[in-house]
């Protein structure tokens, strides 16, 4: 017998065992049972291991566009489905559909991401206006310069907008629409602390406001007013800092590599200044909130005032829309140092794009500029509370729908004018990041708001390519 | 002919057997594995995935050993993982011993203990994020109905961390219970009744037979929860995104925030391998502390 160890011996000895009542000459039958099995095993594993893609065989005349886009998925739905009639309409010898995959918010962007980092062929996708720099950078974005330009639409939407979807002089996006941040309070909570709302415009007024509502508040569990410490701070902080002027980033020659590149500028007088008014409002005893719901704290009456974006009416029952300015009040603007100061918001939103992997360019194309026709998209911005980012909607003949639907329409519509957004560059997040960990220094009484914005300036400027 | 051909396949046979095991291993494995290494060599990220990947040989470890904010992560993953694998094991422990007592309902309660284990571990988050919520949690309404004031589970630096031990005991512990239970059934009732007989306590009867016979169990137990503390990061990325001022950010999330918040792929695949290392080093240790237990044991029975 060998002596090559156990399994050796046992499968010489089962060999041999088989080899006197073989029906075969060379193999027995548990041998063949377990080729086949390693066969399959082989055959299982190999396709995941292969980067050989699967296409779905179509007929010719059959296209089916692919997309990604952000929940919620009711209002991709309503989309959707009225720009692929049109579409179809258009192009009646061929049977188009979608196949289009909503994600959670956290989830979108990295599914994208990694869609484009393994090329997989992907016709639509919705970009948050912040991603729109990294995905413009990582060449995962078509450049949609050519058709916009023979598109010509592009004067009818807001500069600020249009804007919005353009990175080192060339279109990757178009904003379908947006949403402006302003102040809501209750009517009632106020009345009861005898605060005058108009007495919240003002920085001063605004934290005088605090210890009233405080007092009358207290044991009730409510909050007077609303004051963000989850991961999103640096985008309640920015429009005090825009509102004095000061910016995030500006561009600075002198780059070690690119020239002339952006440089951190929020740690200027501005925005020490509007960090000193956040730290103010914590030393008044706001209390940071770590958890965000989005609006759904104020609608179940946990905060008296909350400076919230636009999408906090969806909170509240579409039934009550129609009276709900008698209990609810809405300041469009954010607190200014002096009465007579220019405020200024933050505008977010979603824009549409076509990732370089899309194999139906021209249809994808032809799909996103119905997706954002008036007829389409306005009856989606009516039912979810969106706001316009294309004048003819904003101003034309569905602004009185939207007007007699939307509760403040008017008032949210006029923020644009001082709307900002956050720059599109591939390093923001980590840019915000740092703002986020200078503000909750400031928050903690850890540094003086010069110290923390100093300090994560210096961060910024090393991921920007400073060092 | 025919016996060398027999002899070859008998010889090939193990090998093919092996076949499919080595091939899961090697595709979802090693490959990634050494993809990770090869990445945390690059300078990638992904705004130049799609580009020329620059080699920066040990950069970007050089990098990491050098970031101030892994460094706190790696302060703030030693007490989360010192926290929650104690409380974990000393709670699990002391249920699964009590449970295998001879009460009433013991069974019943060993199905109710494992229901946290099965929930997700970003349920959980959002769970006992309403639960420590600052403001309007369960937590700081009973301390206010005892006349206690309110503590800034989620928001304070100091506090945080333990919140989130507690909120990790609670999950993982069932795992403790199952694990030690299905340990002490393998111990034979007759040990106990001879000690009994030979006049042992129930207190000298757990620490002179339950726990040395436990013990392999015990070092196993401590391996995986020690290693799913030091990689867990789901319910922490729920509960606080690693704030306030990173004084919740694990390694586990330091490496997640890196390569897919920041898009730094090769940071982040560089802090993987150094978490893999620090899994290694973990688990190496407990086998060793195993491995000179049961010597010590064989030399005493020798």
């Amino acid at each position: 017998m060998r002596k090559d160890g156990y399994i050796g011996r046992y499968f010489s000895d089962r060999n041999m065992k088989c080899n006197k009542n073989i029906v075969h000459k060379f193999v027995c039958k548990d041998f063949k049972l377990i080729l086949f099995l390693a066969l399959v095993a082989v055959v299982l594993i190999a396709p995941s291991l292969t980067p050989i893609r699967v296409v779905q065989a179509q007929q010719p005349n059959q296209v089916t566009l692919t997309a990604i886009v952000a929940e919620p998925k009711e209002r991709w739905d309503a989309l959707f489905a009225d720009a692929l009639t049109k579409l179809r309409e258009k192009h009646p010898d061929t049977t188009i559909n979608i196949d289009y995959r909503v994600l959670p918010y956290a989830d979108t962007r990295k599914q994208i991401l990694t869609a484009m980092a393994g090329k997989t062929s992907i016709d639509l996708i919705s970009v948050d206006q912040i991603w729109l720099g990294e995905f413009a950078e990582g060449g995962f974005l078509s450049d949609l310069t050519d058709l916009t330009n023979s598109w010509n639409r592009s004067s009818e939407w807001y500069k600020t907008n249009w804007d919005g979807g353009i990175y080192n002089g060339k279109v990757y996006g178009i904003w379908a629409w947006t949403d402006v941040r302003a102040m809501w309070y209750w009517k009632d909570l106020l009345n009861q602390s005898s605060v005058n709302p108009e007495s919240l415009k003002t920085w001063a007024g605004y934290l005088d406001a605090a210890k009233k509502i405080e007092s009358s508040t207290k044991g009730k569990g409510i909050e007077a007013m609303h004051l963000v410490g989850a991961s999103h701070s640096p985008d309640m902080w920015y429009p005090y800092l825009w509102m004095q002027g000061g910016e995030i980033v500006k561009q600075k020659t002198g780059h070690p590599e690119k020239g002339t590149y952006w440089f951190p500028s929020y740690n200027s007088t501005e925005g020490v200044k509007a960090l000193e008014f956040l730290r103010d409002q914590v030393n008044t005893g706001i209390k940071p909130q770590i958890n965000h719901f989005w609006g759904q704290e104020f609608a179940d009456k946990k905060f008296a005032v909350m400076l919230e974006g636009s999408w906090l009416l969806g909170h509240f029952n579409r039934t009550e829309w129609n009276g709900l300015d008698k209990n609810v009040g809405m300041i469009p603007m954010f607190p200014v140092p002096k009465a007579s100061d220019t405020s200024a918001t933050m505008m977010g939103g979603w824009m549409l794009g076509i990732p370089i992997t899309s194999t139906n360019k021209a249809l994808s194309w032809e799909l996103l500029t119905i997706m954002v026709q008036p007829d389409v998209l306005a009856p989606m911005l009516e039912k979810y509370a969106y706001l316009p980012t294309q004048k003819p909607i904003a101003e034309g003949q569905y602004s009185g729908q939207l007007a007699n639907t939307i509760p403040y329409y008017k008032e949210l519509i006029s923020m644009l004018s001082i709307g900002h957004s956050r720059p599109s560059i591939a390093e923001y997040p980590q840019i915000a990041d740092n703002i986020r960990q200078a503000i909750d220094e400031v928050y903690l009484g850890v540094k003086e708001p010069k110290q923390a914005l100093d300090d994560a300036a210096k961060k910024s400027a090393e991921v920007l390519g400073w060092s | 002919m025919k016996v060398t051909l027999e002899a070859r396949t008998g010889r090939i046979q193990p090998y093919l057997l092996l076949v499919p095991a080595l091939a899961i291993l090697i595709g979802f494995l090693l490959f990634p594995l050494m993809w990770n290494v090869y990445l945390a060599l690059h300078d990638v990220s992904l705004t130049t995935i799609l580009g020329n990947w620059k080699y920066v040989g040990l950069k970007n470890f050089d990098n990491l050993i050098h970031d101030h904010d892994f460094h706190t992560s790696l302060q703030v993953s030693l007490i989360f993982v010192g926290g929650s694998v104690a409380l974990q094991f000393f709670v699990g422990m002391v249920l699964a011993v009590v449970l295998n007592q001879q009460i009433r309902g013991s069974n019943t309660f060993r199905a109710l203990f494992i229901i946290p284990w099965t929930v997700s571990a970003v349920i959980t988050g959002f769970s006992f994020k309403f639960i420590f919520n600052d403001s309007f949690g369960i937590m700081n309404y009973g301390l206010g109905q005892l006349g206690l004031a309110p503590v800034s589970w989620l928001s304070d630096p100091g506090t945080v961390v333990w919140t989130l031990i507690i909120a990790n005991m609670w999950h993982g512990t069932p795992f403790t219970v199952i694990f030690l239970t299905a340990g002490l059934f393998s111990i034979n009732p007759v040990v106990y009744e001879a000690a009994r007989i030979d006049g042992a306590t129930k207190i000298k009867s757990f620490l002179y037979i339950t726990l040395p016979l436990l013990r392999p169990f015990v070092i196993i137990n401590l391996i995986l929860i020690t290693m799913w503390s030091v990689n867990f990061f789901d319910l922490i990325l729920v509960m606080t995104n690693g704030g306030p001022l990173f004084s919740s950010t694990t390694s586990s999330l330091f490496m997640y925030r890196q390569g897919f918040e920041f898009g730094l792929l090769s940071k982040g695949a560089a802090a993987g391998f150094l978490l893999i290392a620090m899994n290694l080093v973990l688990a190496y240790s407990y086998i060793k502390l195993l491995r000179s237990k049961e010597k010590t044991i064989e030399i005493r029975q020798s």
